[in-house]
């Protein structure tokens, strides 16, 4: 399968990211697959990106990890929101709404 | 914040674990995605592998994330810096060692330098206080002594002071003037003072009141006491007030203290008001002035001001016609006589610690090129170049850190040590010597020289080739840049080292000359009383009575001390040799020869002394006689005894006995009877000056010091000195001195210079010389495949040596070049502390050059064996 990989802005994989599980907690490889899928295989993030982007919204207190025992039966760390991260994720929504309306404008300008 | 408290409680290994786990399970599934796509298990692990991309980076990367990045790495590079540091322990001590001297030498001196010259007066409003010093217009020569009526006309005429004060000269008082507290005798430093002298130096009293401007006019027997006088006669600064002592035999009352460490001028122990009296002599230069400029005036202003001052009183009295007056900021009069040496301490101490850093720079650098491969492996692996250049940074702040450290710990204990030992112990007295400003000294030159010596490895490892670099048999730094910029650095050392070697040399010789200078009379076993007998000045009558009385104490003092076993002669004069107690010359007239302006009259040192005098100190006697106790007494004519250069100069070398001579312009005339050798009484350095001796048991000149030759221990006759004076008279104090000790002190200051100053050329060769050594090690190590290819085409032992040795010379000789030519321009700037030799002295400069060949020719040694050594063939089957 081809796979076409957009280098992903940091910001950018983080709201996505965050937008992923407010849907729910998961782990970090369901993250990877919701992320693709969702997208049409157009997000395919790679594990260098995605665990190091997880623990830094960790850090940032925008989400809560545990493990819990996963679909496999085996133990995996499951990330989900917290109040701070869906406040965030509203901001950051927000802001995305915003920057791509311009763009369009924009294009609508040249076009 | 998160980052910090997990660094904190620890949980790392934990942190580890759960990553690792994560990860793990994120292998895991993708690993059953892809077989249950149709790959084999083996297959599907392989390219789960690939995807992951490097296990390592990725842990990095989450990691990096976990805490404030630059704290744990910063943390993981010292644990780092530190185990490679000792597993190189040699060299980290080496270095270490080289480094804390070279610190600790830099911030001592700076202490010294900063609590002396730097900061200000401890008076309140310090940078007000002016010194106001007479400037002869004629020889351009400044003196801070001035005149009575002169100080007086300056109150009167000037506004530019908000306050002014007098007091006596040291060169005209005693600082050890007999005081009888209860029923001792002691010496203390008496200052008498005039005008608002507390008020000037913005003193409060610690107990009591200190003294005004009115007890000085009004002349009332009032003294105020220094703090540690107070308590070491009286327990407690309050329980010195009221109580009464005697000062010079006349008797005061202390009614106040002053605050604690105030002791100015120079040492004062007791301060007394005495008016500036308005009739004296306008050309009697006595007393000293200070005072505290307006607020709002400017230096300049005021000099101004003064000057037109001057210029009008110049008009009016020939006394002042070639004076002018300069004022002089308090601090640079008080530090004028050690600036010179402290900051020739500094730049001796800043080029060591410089020659240090540049050895250090070399020796990291060719560290860093050693463990080159070491290196790169740590950078392909993912440390990143600039991590790299940051541990490299870390290990010389290790080293630094530790260093300075150390070298602040020794400079601390040196610094105490000076206190107890060294000629500038008087100045430190009050100052604090490890205050922040030395901290930030320390502080700042420690980063200096990290600065110096990491930059450059740090900055070369940064354009490591890698890829290459891992390849063996190549050369990760291009053999070009390094040595030769090494070579420089040597040359370099080699130049200030040889500048220092110079300066040490002249410093020592001069020393030597000192020692063995010749003074005109004995040296040994010559013992010195120091005595000041009480004259009572409250009356005429007083004052004949006790002169008299001094004068049969003496007679009768001395020929008990003749008596005694053991003392070859004895005899007296009025001050004691070596500069311990300097008076100025005075004007000389002479009977016959045309009048002389004020200004430029010839000069002479004055004593008074008793018969023998000459023949106790070996002082011998060329024409006419010496004193005798009848012929020359009071009520008989008046006799007087001059030396060779007294003949030269003031009489133009004609026949001189049978001449008279006077030093004021209203008194007897008195006949020259005798001519005796020249003595460098006052300075063993300067030229022996024309001198006057007069009999003391006229009742003219001060109090009596006493000499005795003895041929037995000097100690045992100090003892019995002490008995004898306080059978005779209780009042009078004494201290005992020996000639030795004296000679020792006065060259006390020459001493410590040559010591210290030749202590950092020491240093500093050996540094050079270390340099020089590690430079021709690393060529040699550079060009083992070259020597060895010579060596196996039949090139002799002998030759190798040659070229390794001749290399060395090479890079030595240009740093000598540079090196005496800067010494050349410099070392005139020695000229004040010098004895005896130029600051161009051949001699000096040739030993300079000798002790650097040599030096360069051990340190060229090794090296050259070590290639000499080297076995062709298995030196060419290297790698």
């Amino acid at each position: 399968m081809p796979s076409l990989r957009f280098p992903i802005p940091q910001g950018t994989l983080d709201m996505l990211i965050l937008q992923i599980l407010s849907l729910g907690p998961a782990h970090g490889y369901g993250i990877g697959q919701r992320l693709a899928q969702t997208s049409r295989d157009v997000v395919q993030v790679n594990q260098g990106s995605l665990y190091p982007a997880l623990h830094r919204l960790e850090q940032k207190s925008w989400l809560a990890a545990e493990w819990r025992i996963s679909e496999t039966g085996r133990e995996a760390k499951f990330y989900a929101l917290t109040r701070a991260g869906r406040k965030q994720l509203k901001e950051e929504k927000a802001s995305w709404d915003r920057l791509s309306t311009a763009v369009d404008l924009i294009f609508a300008e040249g076009a | 914040m998160r980052g910090i408290l997990n660094h904190l409680r620890g949980r790392r290994a934990q942190l580890d674990r759960d990553l690792d786990r994560e990860l793990a399970y994120h292998f895991e599934r993708r690993v059953a995605e892809l077989v249950a796509g149709g790959a084999s298990h083996a297959e599907a692990r392989r390219r789960a592998n690939l995807e992951l991309g490097g296990l390592a980076q990725v842990r990095e990367a989450v990691r990096e994330t976990w805490t404030w990045p630059t704290l744990d790495a910063l943390a993981l590079d010292l644990r780092y810096a530190i185990r490679t540091l000792r597993k190189s322990r040699g060299f980290a001590y080496g270095v270490g060692a080289v480094l804390t001297l070279a610190l600790a030498a830099n911030i001592v001196v700076f202490s010294v330098l900063n609590a002396v010259l730097l900061e200000p007066l401890p008076y309140p409003n310090a940078e007000r206080l002016v010194a106001i010093e007479t400037l002869w217009t004629n020889t351009g020569r400044v003196t801070p002594d001035v005149s009575g009526p002169d100080y007086l006309d300056w109150q009167a005429q000037s506004d530019v002071f908000a306050a002014m004060a007098a007091f006596y000269s040291n060169d005209y008082s005693n600082d050890e003037v007999p005081t009888v507290v209860g029923d001792r005798a002691v010496f203390a430093n008496v200052q008498s003072t005039s005008g608002d002298f507390f008020g000037v130096l913005g003193q409060s009293a610690a107990a009591g009141r200190l003294l005004t401007e009115r007890d000085a006019e009004e002349g009332v027997a009032a003294v105020a006491v220094a703090y540690d006088w107070a308590v070491t006669h009286f327990g407690s600064a309050d329980a010195a007030v009221g109580k009464r002592i005697r000062v010079y035999g006349g008797d005061t009352e202390i009614v106040g203290v002053a605050a604690p460490g105030f002791r100015y001028p120079d040492g004062a122990d007791i301060w007394g008001a005495g008016a500036v009296a308005n009739d004296g002599d306008r050309a009697d230069h006595v007393y000293r002035a200070v005072g505290r400029l307006r607020s709002g005036v400017a230096l300049a202003e005021a000099q101004a001001q003064m000057r037109t001052i001057a210029a009008a009183l110049a008009e009016e009295y020939p006394a002042n016609r070639l004076k002018s007056t300069i004022l002089v900021p308090l601090k640079e009069q008080l530090t004028e006589p050690v600036r010179g040496p402290l900051w020739l301490l500094m730049i001796a101490s800043g080029a060591v610690l410089l020659i240090a850093s540049t050895n250090i720079a070399g020796l990291l650098l060719a560290r860093a090129t050693e463990r080159a491969r070491e290196l790169a492996v740590r950078a392909a692996l993912g440390a990143g170049r600039a991590r790299v250049a940051r541990q490299l940074l870390m290990e010389g702040g290790v080293l630094v850190a530790a260093s300075g450290a150390a070298g602040l710990l020794l400079a601390w204990l040196t610094t105490r040590l000076l206190l107890a030992l060294s000629p500038l112990a008087s100045l430190l007295e009050d100052a604090r010597l490890v205050g922040p400003g030395v901290l930030l000294f320390a502080v700042s030159i420690s980063l200096l020289a990290l600065v110096s010596f990491t930059v450059v490895p740090a900055l070369r490892v940064s354009r490591l080739d890698l890829m290459n670099g891992l390849r063996s048999g190549s050369k990760l730094v291009t053999p070009g840049g390094g040595p030769r910029w090494r070579s420089t650095l040597v040359i370099g050392q080699v130049a200030l080292s040889v500048v220092l070697v110079v300066a040490a040399g002249l410093l020592l010789r001069s020393f030597v000359l000192l020692q063995h200078v010749e003074l005109g009379y004995t040296r040994d076993r010559v013992v010195f009383a120091y005595m000041q007998h009480a004259v009572d000045e409250s009356s005429p009558e007083a004052h004949d009575r006790t002169i008299r009385a001094r004068i049969d104490f003496y007679a009768e003092l001395l020929e008990r001390l003749r008596r005694v076993p053991g003392v070859g002669a004895a005899a007296g004069i009025t001050f004691l040799p070596m500069g311990k107690e300097v008076r100025a010359t005075r004007d000389m007239f002479v009977d016959g020869q045309p009048a002389t302006q004020f200004g430029e009259r010839p000069q002479a040192e004055f004593y008074a002394i008793t018969p023998d005098f000459f023949a106790t100190l070996g002082i011998p006697l060329l024409a006419g006689r010496d004193f005798s106790a009848t012929m020359d007494t009071r009520g008989r004519p008046e006799t007087a005894i001059v030396n060779e250069t007294f003949v030269r100069t003031v009489l133009g070398g004609q026949a001189a006995l049978g001449q008279r001579v006077r030093w004021n312009e209203r008194g007897p005339w008195w006949e020259i009877v005798g001519i005796v050798g020249d003595a460098r009484w006052q300075a063993p350095g300067l030229p022996p000056q024309p001198t006057l001796f007069v009999p003391s048991f006229t009742g003219i000149g001060t109090s009596l010091s006493l000499a005795a030759r003895t041929s037995l221990d000097e100690g045992a006759l100090a003892s019995t000195l002490q008995t004898l004076i306080r059978d005779l008279n209780p009042t009078v104090p004494v201290r005992i001195e020996t000639m030795d000790r004296l000679f020792d002190s006065a060259l006390a200051r020459p001493r410590f210079l040559a010591l210290v100053v030749g202590g950092f050329a020491a240093f500093a060769a050996l540094l050079a010389a270390v340099g020089l050594f590690s430079v021709l090690a690393y060529m040699v190590g550079q060009r083992r495949r070259e020597l060895a290819l010579r060596q196996a085409l039949g090139a002799q032992v002998a030759d190798v040596l040659k070229m390794v040795v001749g290399q060395g010379l090479r890079l030595t000789a240009v740093g000598l070049v540079f090196g005496l030519v800067v010494a050349l321009a410099l070392t005139r700037l020695l000229e004040g502390l010098l004895y005896g030799v130029a600051p161009w002295d051949a001699a000096t400069y040739a030993g300079a050059t000798a002790v650097l060949g040599v030096a360069a020719m051990l340190a060229a040694f090794l090296p050259a064996r070590r290639a000499a050594a080297i076995a062709p063939a298995t030196a060419l089957q290297e790698d």
